[in-house]
């Protein structure tokens, strides 16, 4: 074998530069205040918006509701490092056939995607009645809880990043909106909500080429969905094409690692 | 210890003043598919990354192996060669291992730490190809696509997911264990996640035997429990490997492409149940050699090592004209044509949806032409008893950079330089690169 030489171990720093350490005192009570309002507002969209969809399915109009489905569910989706606090309505709420052992022919799968399963699958509401209630019941229990929540800010900060990982491990491969393919408004919603977060504690961040790389990426995914919009939504996600899905991975992937060092950033375990 | 295991282990150990040592004197032919001898290894086995051909490929395979295929986002020249250099720089760190830094609790830490505080080279090679969608699809990059460098299309036995073919880039991880390539490959994947996405990977291992003293090295048994890699030829001997393997002056390629390799990988499951239940006389047919000891079916008392003599065998009534063998490599006048070097690993990936085990080959193999090697062969081969016992399921046709340099070269800098030809980085670069023996 040529080309034998004898490492210089650890010449190389591994893993790149050693991170400084952050400061740990930063004042959020701002931003986090600040966000508990756009949480609520949010909420309180979604509250209004599940009311109408369920009112639709409940009455049987098919197309009525597919046509709710995709803009009611985007409130949620902004908000779900929130909502995810209250695991037993996320669950309830936004769960997807695959948590079950049956899948769609379980009686325990719930919520948004049974009803979207009924709506697509079987273009019918057919036995959808008592799943709506719970919805729409699950929706209102959320909104109350959020209410009387002390919004903990590593959970804020680090929801930039908790929403870039739902696009990453479920949105990408088009498997959470599954039957309606309705996946580029749940998109929207996810990248909104981090954003959000984002724009909330820019001021805070002091490193202005980290700002730069993540606003560049937001822009990326902009420029990707502006080209699939329809009217005041999106066309289906079996229209996107393979480039632009893989150039979306790559900016959810390149944003999901660098929003993972934001909580840590501004100092926060 | 034996001198042949001993010589291995000082090889791998990378011991500069080892270097000039005659490896594997007086020990006869030595195969990339000889089966790893247990005891003879060690985490501090270092393979250098550097040289004029990348490391992965005539350098020993250790037991474990890994294939990952990835999108590449790179819209023009210099973010290519951004790409190739954060490339180089991980392969370089990860090839020679070294102590983790110290990190802040409140951040994620940057490295996954699956190997503990100190990465072990743990004889870690990382070997990079590029598939021909990435020159397809860049117009900039077309007109310096290798020769033969296609899409890989289907053979008459294959039945091809679309999940699990192709891509712009190919990494081959091989390192003693598996952890250490599985740890490569998270390395890059989240140091590299604005250029590279990833699309597929298949991992593999090839049974580690027992050492045995002064017995002959064996290859690798396959998943069917056939040795695989008997005929494969003298990875040690520089000149064969210039004329089978590694792209040259007659190969008609670009410039560029001097020193590289074309590597075709195939996903080949194997009905193991089925073949489990087929009469050991019969398996040896399909495939031409004794199960046991590998050797071929007209001289089936001696050895994997020996040659056939089909002059001698014009009906095939040892060894039949269909079996494997005897299609892959008919040792005809001009066959030799076709030879390739073969470096693959199996694959063990659970139970499929029918009940049966998902197990089989990841095929690998090197060659300077991939139409005249791998696709010439497997043409042969189609319609072998064997696409019985067998189902290609996935893969790709890869062409593998040209090596790189210790200091200031990178991987892929003679097509960097091919794209730019007044591009400074590049023109320092090549004459960088070593020129050896």
């Amino acid at each position: 074998m040529r080309f034998l030489t004898l490492a210089a171990l650890g010449a190389l720093a591994f893993g790149g530069q050693a991170y400084a350490q952050s400061e740990a005192t930063l004042d959020l009570v701002g931003p986090i205040s600040e966000y508990k309002l756009f949480v609520a507002e949010q909420v309180d969209q979604l509250v209004a918006d599940t009311t109408a969809f369920v009112e639709a399915v409940k009455a049987g109009d098919v197309e009525r509701a597919k046509a709710l489905f995709a803009p009611t569910r985007i409130n949620y989706e902004e908000i779900e490092p929130i909502a995810e606090l209250f695991s037993d309505l996320d669950v309830a709420i936004d769960s997807r056939a695959d948590d079950y052992e049956k899948a769609e022919q379980d009686p325990e799968f719930p919520g948004f995607h049974r009803i979207e399963y009924g709506l697509w699958e079987k273009n019918s509401t057919e036995g959808l009645d008592p799943v709506a209630d719970k919805l729409l019941a699950d929706v209102t229990d959320l909104q109350g809880r959020i209410e009387g929540l002390t919004f903990p800010p590593e959970v804020v900060v680090g929801g930039a990043a908790v929403l870039m990982e739902e696009v990453a491990a479920t949105k990408i491969s088009g498997e959470e909106d599954r039957y309606s393919h309705t996946d580029l408004w749940d998109f929207r919603g996810n990248f909104d909500g981090s954003r959000k977060i984002v724009e909330l504690v820019r001021p805070l961040v002091d490193d202005e080429a980290f700002l730069a790389t993540v606003d560049k990426n937001f822009a990326t995914v902009d420029e990707i969905l502006e080209k699939y919009r329809d009217g005041a939504g999106y066309v289906t996600y079996d229209n996107l094409t393979e480039e632009d899905r893989v150039v979306l991975a790559g900016a959810v992937n390149t944003l999901a690692e660098d929003l993972s060092t934001l909580r840590g950033k501004l100092g926060l375990d | 210890m034996p001198a042949l295991l001993t010589t291995r282990r000082r090889l791998l150990a990378g011991a500069a003043a080892l270097a000039a040592t005659p490896a594997f004197a007086a020990t006869g032919q030595h195969n990339v598919t000889d089966a790893p001898v247990a005891d003879t290894t060690s985490a501090a086995d270092l393979v250098s990354p550097y040289g004029r051909h990348q490391a992965g490929i005539t350098t020993p395979r250790p037991a474990n192996g890994m294939v990952a295929a990835f999108h590449v986002l790179a819209s023009d020249p210099s973010a290519l060669e951004r790409l190739f250099r954060r490339l180089t720089e991980r392969i370089v760190l990860l090839t020679h291992g070294g102590p983790l830094p110290e990190t802040d609790p409140k951040l994620p830490p940057p490295d996954s730490g699956i190997l503990g505080p100190v990465v072990q080279p743990d004889a870690l090679t990382v070997t990079v190809g590029l598939g021909a969608s990435l020159f397809e699809d860049r117009t900039w990059l077309a007109p310096h696509r290798p020769r033969v460098l296609s899409r890989m299309t289907r053979f008459h036995n294959d039945a091809l997911d679309a999940d699990i073919c192709h891509g712009d880039l190919v990494i081959q991880f091989c390192a003693n264990t598996q952890d250490t390539a599985v740890h490569a490959l998270r390395d890059i994947v989240k140091n590299i996640p604005d250029q590279l996405v990833l699309k597929w990977a298949q991992a593999g291992n090839v049974p580690v035997i027992p050492a045995r003293p002064d017995a002959a090295p064996e290859s690798a048994r396959n998943l069917l429990g056939f040795r695989d890699g008997s005929a494969n030829p003298d990875s040690e001997d520089a000149a064969l490997m210039e004329r089978v393997v590694w792209i040259g002056p007659g190969n008609a390629e670009p410039d560029w492409a001097a020193d590289g390799t074309y590597m075709a990988v195939r996903i080949i499951r194997n009905l193991v149940e089925r073949w489990d239940r087929t009469p050991l006389g019969e398996q040896e047919r399909i495939f031409g050699r004794t199960k046991m000891s590998g050797a071929p079916l007209d001289r089936a008392e001696g050895t994997e090592a020996m040659v056939p003599d089909y002059a001698a065998d014009p009906e095939g009534e040892a060894v039949p004209l269909d079996s494997h063998i005897r299609l892959a490599n008919p040792r005809t006048p001009g066959s030799e044509e076709s030879l390739m070097l073969r470096r693959p690993f199996n694959y063990v990936n659970g139970v499929l949806k029918n009940g049966q085990l998902d197990q089989g080959l990841l095929f690998i193999a090197f060659q300077s032409d991939l139409e005249k090697a791998f696709v010439a062969v497997q043409r042969r081969l189609d319609r072998e008893p064997l696409e019985e016992y067998i189902k290609p399921v996935g893969g790709g046709y890869f062409f593998v950079l040209p090596g790189f340099a210790a200091g200031e070269d990178f991987l892929g800098s003679s097509l960097i330089a091919a794209l730019s030809p007044t591009s400074q980085t590049s023109s320092q670069s090549i004459p960088g690169r070593p020129v050896t023996d």
